[in-house]
């Protein structure tokens, strides 16, 4: 989603230890276990909020001390053979590279992002895999963690230090974003960096993200342009989201628009699909629009609940969607809540009461219900009409309402 | 279950009960005879064949002939599309073999008729395939689809396969007048040959029809009768929201989809089967038309497999189908 070569989070990553802001307890604890204690516990684990400065602690101590950083992370299968096969061999040799001349090289480090993301099933052995490595570690293994309470890293903790990360305070990040203002020239309001910075609740990394979107394009920064700031945490509803989305003048403002809002993504695109028509008259413009919205519930249904990643493809098919001809655009009503839901809603007992039809018709005449919906329904439902107490009704064993509503039936 | 003999629904009513009794189908029911000389030879069966050519009588009459009257009690029906997943058909079958009772006389198994199969997805299919190995002692299937190439190699290599044809129309017009004759219907001649066109080699189809058309005049049925119960018993849904759609009213259309879907309760994959039936029934679209209505077709019956909302895939081929009539017209007003 990011417009620009680099993210600011990636520009203003910090290069030294003394850069991070906030934590200043939790870096010297890490800084004195990496330099005088690593003979107590062979493993240190990092836990708190996320974007507080745990990675960033581990690249900076790395860069200092001269260490290199062997990396899993979650997007990495942790299984016991995935562990095994990266983590072991980093692990059983020390300062290899001391041979090599490089003087300044402490060895290997190995850092574990994200350890509470372990799954049950596919990591299986996964956590009882990576004891094993800190048993047997010549080199200092780090973890990194949101929330180490939860039971399956229990076993884990007792090999390891724990250091504990706090929320940033917000006058250091308002600091840091001043900074970084001055470094992109970005002229900003007092008020609105404090905006981003509570409404960050502590997260640097959000925080600078932040004010990166409200101010790359311009460089200039007002407390008005923060208002969408509060559709992160804040819900905005779906009518406002669906005007912002239609009204949207380019790609990336639809991006932003739906990496903010936390409109549930099912409910949106069928709203969106209920008033495409309504957006675009033209049969050529609503095909194309309809092409992308198709794309999109493509990448939804790919998405499922675990293939996250894929969600910038659904933003940008939305996008595409809402780009096709920004020039009509006119203000329009939206129909909402979704028409499927509604529908759905108000047929449901006479979809019961042809199910059950069905399921009848199934039983004595051996088909499927698809079958008896079409080929027996509305022959049985012409019988009926012609004779009101049809043997059939008997020996189907049709109730009343079934019978009332075969009758009343619409032909489909 | 109602029993057979006083059924009301003459597709019932007249459906064959031993392998003698069905007309029209002799190659198939010599060889499964020989079978049923010596029932523990007995392979896994699969019919393939279009709708209403017998599948189904074929599967009920091998039950009839292997255990008589009480052919309930050994026989498992089963249709892979009311089903919900495998794991529902895997359940009722392993149930089924639990407490079949081991054999009845000389036959050493129970029967399981598995109907629409060629519904089941490849995933299924292969747990179907463990179904049949694990409990294969104790059970035989008799597998029924549409198409025999929807079904998995190794599903096919263990079975012995009867394909059916399309009924031809003497054979069918021979047993409407058959059953009319028990009914003391007067079937006319034309009457019959418009049943026979409808129901498009669909015996059930064309014996729904008949019954139908005989509730309207006592002791008749002539052809404006079968005219009238054709068009009131036709679907029409479909093709009005593909009407719609080509016309540009894309609204109207979709409101037409919805009420499908609601009243109806039919999924998106029987509604684009049925849009793909109906635009080749169109006769004011011309074949070039249909063949490129029918790759849009194919594109979105695709996507709606892969995708999460079936209603979005619906309504953006409607949509499609918009943009194609527009085109049409285009070409029209620039001759």
């Amino acid at each position: 989603m990011q417009r620009n070569d680099l993210l600011w989070v990636e520009k203003y990553r910090p290069k030294k230890i003394e850069d991070i802001v906030g934590n200043d307890e939790a870096k010297a604890s890490f800084v004195e276990w990496l330099k005088n204690k690593r003979h107590t516990k062979k493993a240190v684990l990092l836990y708190g909020p996320p974007g507080v400065g745990k990675t960033a602690l581990v690249n900076a101590a790395a860069r200092e001390f001269g260490f290199t950083i062997i990396e899993m992370n979650a997007s990495d299968a942790r299984s016991e053979k995935a562990v095994n096969a990266i983590a072991k061999p980093a692990t059983s040799y020390k300062a290899l590279d001391n041979f090599t001349g490089e003087t300044k090289t402490s060895g290997n480090m190995l850092f574990l992002d994200e350890v509470d993301g372990i799954a049950g099933n596919e990591d299986r052995g996964g956590v009882s895999a990576i004891i094993e490595i800190i048993q047997k570690s010549l080199v200092p293994v780090i973890m990194a963690a949101n929330d180490p309470d939860i039971d399956k890293l229990r076993p884990l903790k007792k090999e390891c230090m724990l250091i504990r990360f706090h929320q940033v305070r917000f006058p250091l990040i308002i600091a840091l974003l001043q900074k970084i203002c001055l470094l992109e020239r970005v002229s900003a309001e007092f008020e609105a960096l404090e905006r981003i910075a509570q409404n960050s609740r502590g997260d640097v990394r959000s925080a600078i993200n932040d004010l990166q979107s409200l101010s790359e394009a311009t460089h200039n920064l007002t407390l008005q342009d923060t208002a969408l700031l509060s559709s992160r945490n804040k819900d905005i509803s779906m009518d406002e989201t669906l005007h912002q989305y239609f009204a949207a003048k380019s790609i990336v403002e639809v991006q932003r628009l739906l990496s903010y809002s936390s409109v549930d993504y099912d409910d949106f695109l069928l709203s969106v699909s209920d008033n495409l028509p309504r957006r675009y008259t033209d049969p050529s413009e609503l095909a194309a629009a309809y092409g992308y919205v198709s794309k999109a519930d493509l990448y939804r249904g790919r998405i499922g609940t675990e293939n996250w990643h894929l969600l910038k493809y659904f933003f940008n098919e939305l996008a595409q969607a809402s780009a096709v001809n920004p020039e009509s655009f006119k203000p329009f009503e939206f129909i909402s809540p979704p028409i499927r839901i509604i529908t759905l809603f108000w047929t449901k007992g006479k979809r019961n009461l042809l199910g059950s039809i069905c399921s009848k018709i199934g039983a004595n005449c051996h088909v499927s219900h698809e079958v008896a919906k079409h080929d027996f329904v509305p022959y049985i439902k012409l019988m009926l009409q012609q004779k009101k107490n049809s043997p059939l009704i008997e020996w189907f064993k049709f109730s009343i309402e079934e019978v009332d509503h075969l009758l009343k039936m619409g032909r489909y | 279950m109602a029993a057979s003999e006083e059924a009301v629904m003459w597709v019932e009513k007249y459906r064959p009960k031993t392998l003698d009794e069905v007309v029209g189908l002799k190659d198939i029911t010599e060889s499964l005879k020989a079978f049923m000389k010596n029932p523990k030879t007995m392979p896994h069966l699969m019919l393939a064949g279009v709708p209403g050519t017998g599948k189904t009588t074929i599967a009920l009459a091998i039950a009839h002939e292997l255990y008589g009257q009480n052919w309930r009690n050994f026989t498992l029906e089963l249709n892979a599309s009311d089903e919900r997943g495998i794991d529902t058909v895997r359940d009722r079958i392993k149930d089924f073999s639990r407490y079949s009772r081991s054999g009845f006389g000389d036959i050493p198994f129970a029967l399981i008729i598995l109907d629409e199969c060629d519904q089941m997805t490849g995933p299924a299919q292969t747990a179907l395939r463990r179904i049949m190995e694990t409990s294969s002692r104790t059970s035989r299937f008799i597998l029924i689809c549409n198409q025999s190439s929807k079904i998995i190699e190794p599903i096919q290599s263990r079975c012995a396969i009867f394909r059916f044809s399309r009924l031809d129309k003497q054979a069918m017009k021979e047993q409407l007048q058959y059953i009319a004759r028990k009914e003391k219907v007067d079937l006319q001649p034309e009457a019959a040959e418009r049943i026979v066109e409808f129901s498009e080699g669909d015996l059930r189809h064309a014996i729904n029809a008949l019954q139908t058309a005989s509730a309207y005049k006592e002791g008749c049925v002539d052809e404006k009768t079968v005219s009238l119960v054709i068009g009131e018993a036709s679907p029409m849904q479909v093709q009005k929201m593909i009407r719609k759609a080509l016309y540009g009213d894309f609204t109207e259309a979709r409101k037409v989809m919805y009420d499908i879907m609601g009243n109806f309760g039919f999924s998106g994959n029987e509604i684009i089967r049925q849009i793909q039936r109906e635009i080749y029934k169109m006769s004011d679209v011309t074949p070039e038309q249909k063949a490129d209505l029918s790759s849009i077709i194919g594109e979105y019956d695709y996507r709606l497999t892969q995708g999460a909302n079936s209603d979005i895939q619906l309504s953006a081929l409607l949509a499609q189908f918009g943009k194609f009539g527009k085109n049409i017209e285009e070409t029209y007003a620039a001759k």
